[in-house]
């Protein structure tokens, strides 16, 4: 037997110290030097993922990139996405832009220039300025979350998906039909980009239902790390109910928490309910009873109305649980999948996937395929520009400790009846695109 | 002989500083000349920062003074259309002169005190930043701020929305910037702020008026903070209120800490070492979601290995060459 210290092709000694050294110098060259692997001899198109996967955004991000890989898993699995006479396999790059903008730029250049991506998925809001020039610049087709970016000029832009803030009109109107007596509302939102647009839509929604806010909106900072004055001073005129506007789980879970040790008694209504099985566990199944949001579970049956485009949405939500838990699921654990069915479809009637011919199929014949049901490209009043895809929007209610569907809404026929209360409350707020 | 050689080797150096400065963005990605762009303009944050510390004052305001140039500079360039060289210039005064205001109530305070102080005066402008919509743009800040103009000279053109020009474009603002730091380090007053810092009330019974001197470091660090400010604005084209938060605040510090603030280059050596682990090799290895625990991590190694930071390796480094060359000279 030969034994590697007398063979001829033996290494040179080399100590414990040596070795470790060596070995995490070729494990960073290797890792800096070596090119990703692409799919033996398929075609691939790229796909750029650039949202917060850390960072106090990041749950408006990471969810939603663990659903891509669910959906791109699927897509492949069954043979990719055709396009002419071709199909590609789907890859997606991912860059953490920490919802920063310097970030988001450096982030755009890889994914274009560097990854080839066709397409890139944003949640947008602080950190789309510091894309939109480049994104100008090289003719790319981005997506965002936030139709609040949307200006005339921004013509690669997209939000097909959700049309922040306006589909919140669609649980306000839900609770004005059900709960006619309740009058009093108080409103508070963290003060930032979200925030603002959200509170402008909510105060239209409640004076289109005859619902009073009764005090100012209580903007707070980002910072805020204690929400019992914030709660404090909310229920202090007594409300019938509590809207939590558009508020980061990192705060809508205490905000909930110091509401129940409060003693608050009325409804609460928010854009997201994010988590909300850590909200229940950290206050009670009966408080939670009845609280309305915009974000239902894929599980839900009503989902599988044939009107909903979302492929398969009940398996996607079991494929999730399953691969990241079931308390992981957040309100945009499907939306970025489902901007990729769009623009899956967008490429197939394109025969391309350059995002100019995607972009042009996608938006052709003015309609698309929205998650929720056959929508309309629209936004100019709003946003000076048709690029939000718009239609019925899922008012969501908390039933004994699980998200329900209550209905789905039309966002198209509430605007149709209340755009002026809209615009009103937008230019109010500084919101409208020409004042952004 | 030996002073010869020393003096020799530091232009070799400087030579090979040069050369490699003006190399090092051909030999990297598109998107790592981006990374390089933000490197330069945080080694100028970091080292104006320095300035200040050596007073012995730490100031939890510094990113505010950043922001405070990078706001100046974008609204004298979009409400005043003031060309954007020039409004660089005003964005850099503005945060003096804010730095100048602040003096006043900060420097009544001291260590501490003075910490905490820093931090509540840059959270009432951060709050200014955010109430007033008008001009400030409040919470979603100023976006489509106007970036360096383009030069054309005849067939040349210099397109300043390119990475690798606009970092050569910083690394000479910078390196100006830089000269004139350490000149001031190396002056009279440089050498009373280090006075200041370790015996004040000495400084004082000798006539040293510490207020102004302090005050002096805390303008001219803000000047510059405010000048990486107005390099950054318009090079992204988008500032607003959270940029400069206390989070960005804290990556400063990190970057003072791991460096070390004995020597001009230590907060240096800080921010590349840390830019290039976090920014470069940790997204290269695919590990984005698990930076901040590397991060965290390196941090936690080099405080506790490199209690000194990253300065007393080159030290080290250092002193290992001068004592090569005085063996060389005792056995030659």
């Amino acid at each position: 037997m030969t034994t590697s210290d007398d063979s001829k092709f033996a290494f040179p000694k080399m100590d414990r110290r040596e070795f470790l050294s060596t070995t995490a110098a070729m494990t960073v060259v290797a890792g800096v030097s070596m090119p990703q692997l692409a799919f033996g001899a398929d075609k691939v198109v790229k796909i750029g993922f650039l949202a917060p996967l850390t960072g106090d955004v990041a749950a408006w991000g990471k969810p939603g990139y663990d659903g891509c890989l669910i959906w791109a898993d699927w897509v492949n699995a069954a043979g990719g996405v055709k396009v002419g006479g071709d199909a590609y396999k789907v890859e997606f790059v991912a860059y953490d832009n920490e919802y920063d903008p310097a970030k988001a730029r450096a982030g755009a250049t890889k994914l274009i220039k560097e990854d080839g991506v066709k397409f890139v998925m944003m949640l947008g809001g602080d950190t789309w300025p510091g894309v939109e020039k480049i994104a100008a610049k090289e003719g790319m087709l981005f997506s965002t979350l936030l139709p609040s970016d949307l200006t005339p000029e921004t013509k690669t832009l997209l939000a097909p998906c959700e049309v922040h803030p306006i589909y919140n009109v669609t649980g306000v109107e839900w609770m004005a039909e059900q709960f006619p007596d309740l009058k009093k509302a108080v409103i508070c939102a963290q003060d930032d980009a979200l925030g603002k647009p959200s509170v402008a839509t909510y105060l239209a929604a409640f004076e289109a239902a005859g619902i009073d806010v009764v005090d100012d909106p209580l903007f707070f900072d980002p910072a805020t790390t204690d929400f019992a004055p914030v709660m404090t001073k909310l229920l202090a005129s007594k409300p019938d109910i509590l809207c939590l506007d558009t508020c980061y789980a990192d705060y809508v879970h205490p905000l909930c928490e110091q509401a129940f040790q409060q003693g608050f008694k009325g409804k609460i209504i928010s854009c997201t309910m994010d988590f909300y099985q850590k909200v229940i566990e950290k206050t009670s199944q009966e408080f939670m009873e009845g609280v309305i949001f915009q974000f239902p579970d894929f599980d839900d049956p009503a989902l599988n109305d044939a009107k909903v485009n979302f492929q398969k949405p009940n398996e996607f939500y079991a494929e999730y649980a399953k691969r990241y838990g079931e308390s992981e699921w957040g309100a945009v654990s499907w939306e970025y999948a489902s901007i990729m069915d769009l623009w899956a479809d967008g490429a197939s009637k394109a025969g391309s996937v350059e995002p100019g011919d995607v972009l042009e199929a996608m938006k052709a014949g003015g309609k698309g395929k929205h998650a929720f049901g056959t929508a309309d490209w629209w936004g100019t009043e709003l946003f000076g520009i048709d690029n939000a895809l718009v239609g019925d929007w899922p008012v969501v209610v908390i039933e004994g400790g699980k998200a329900k569907i209550k209905g789905f809404k039309s966002i198209p026929a509430w605007w149709a009846k209340h755009s002026d209360l809209m615009v009103k409350h937008f230019k109010a707020l500084g919101q409208m695109y020409n004042q952004r | 002989m030996p002073e010869r050689s020393i003096r020799l080797g530091q232009v070799l150096a400087f030579i090979a500083l040069m050369a490699g400065l003006v190399l090092l963005p051909h030999v990297l990605s598109y998107s790592q000349q981006e990374v390089l762009v933000f490197l330069v303009i945080n080694v100028l944050v970091v080292v104006s920062y320095r300035l200040l510390t050596l007073t012995g004052e730490w100031s939890l305001g510094h990113v505010v003074m950043v922001g405070v140039g990078a706001y100046a500079s974008a609204l004298f360039t979009k409400k005043l259309g003031v060309p954007v060289p020039l409004s660089m210039l005003c964005g850099a005064v503005t945060a003096a002169a804010v730095a100048f205001v602040l003096s006043f109530p900060l420097f009544r305070m001291k260590g501490f005190y003075f910490l905490i102080g820093s931090f509540a005066a840059g959270e009432i402008i951060r709050l200014i930043w955010k109430r007033f919509t008008d001009p400030f743009g409040g919470p979603k800040g100023i976006k489509r701020i106007p970036g360096f103009p383009d030069i054309e000279f005849g067939a040349l053109s210099i397109d300043f929305f390119e990475p690798v020009n606009y970092y050569y474009f910083c690394v000479i603002v910078v390196g100006l910037a830089l000269l004139i730091l350490y000149r001031i380090e190396r002056s009279r007053i440089g050498l009373t702020f280090h006075a200041i810092h370790w015996q004040d009330k000495l400084a004082e019974s000798v006539s040293v008026d510490t207020f102004r001197y302090r005050m002096l470091a805390f303008v001219i660090a803000s000047f510059f903070a405010g000048l990486g400010g107005a390099l950054f604005a318009h090079y992204v084209g988008t500032v607003n209120p959270k940029l400069f938060d206390v989070e960005q605040m804290v990556y400063v510090l990190i970057w003072a800490i791991v460096g070390g603030t004995t020597t001009f280059y230590g907060p240096i050596m800080g921010v590349v070492a840390l830019t290039i682990i976090n920014e470069i090799v940790l997204r290269s290895l695919g590990v984005d979601e698990m930076r901040p625990m590397f991060y965290g991590a390196i941090l936690i190694l080099s405080v506790l290995f490199l209690p000194t930071g990253l300065e007393s390796i080159a030290s080290k480094v250092k002193a290992w060459f001068a004592g090569s060359s005085r063996d060389k000279t005792a056995t030659g």
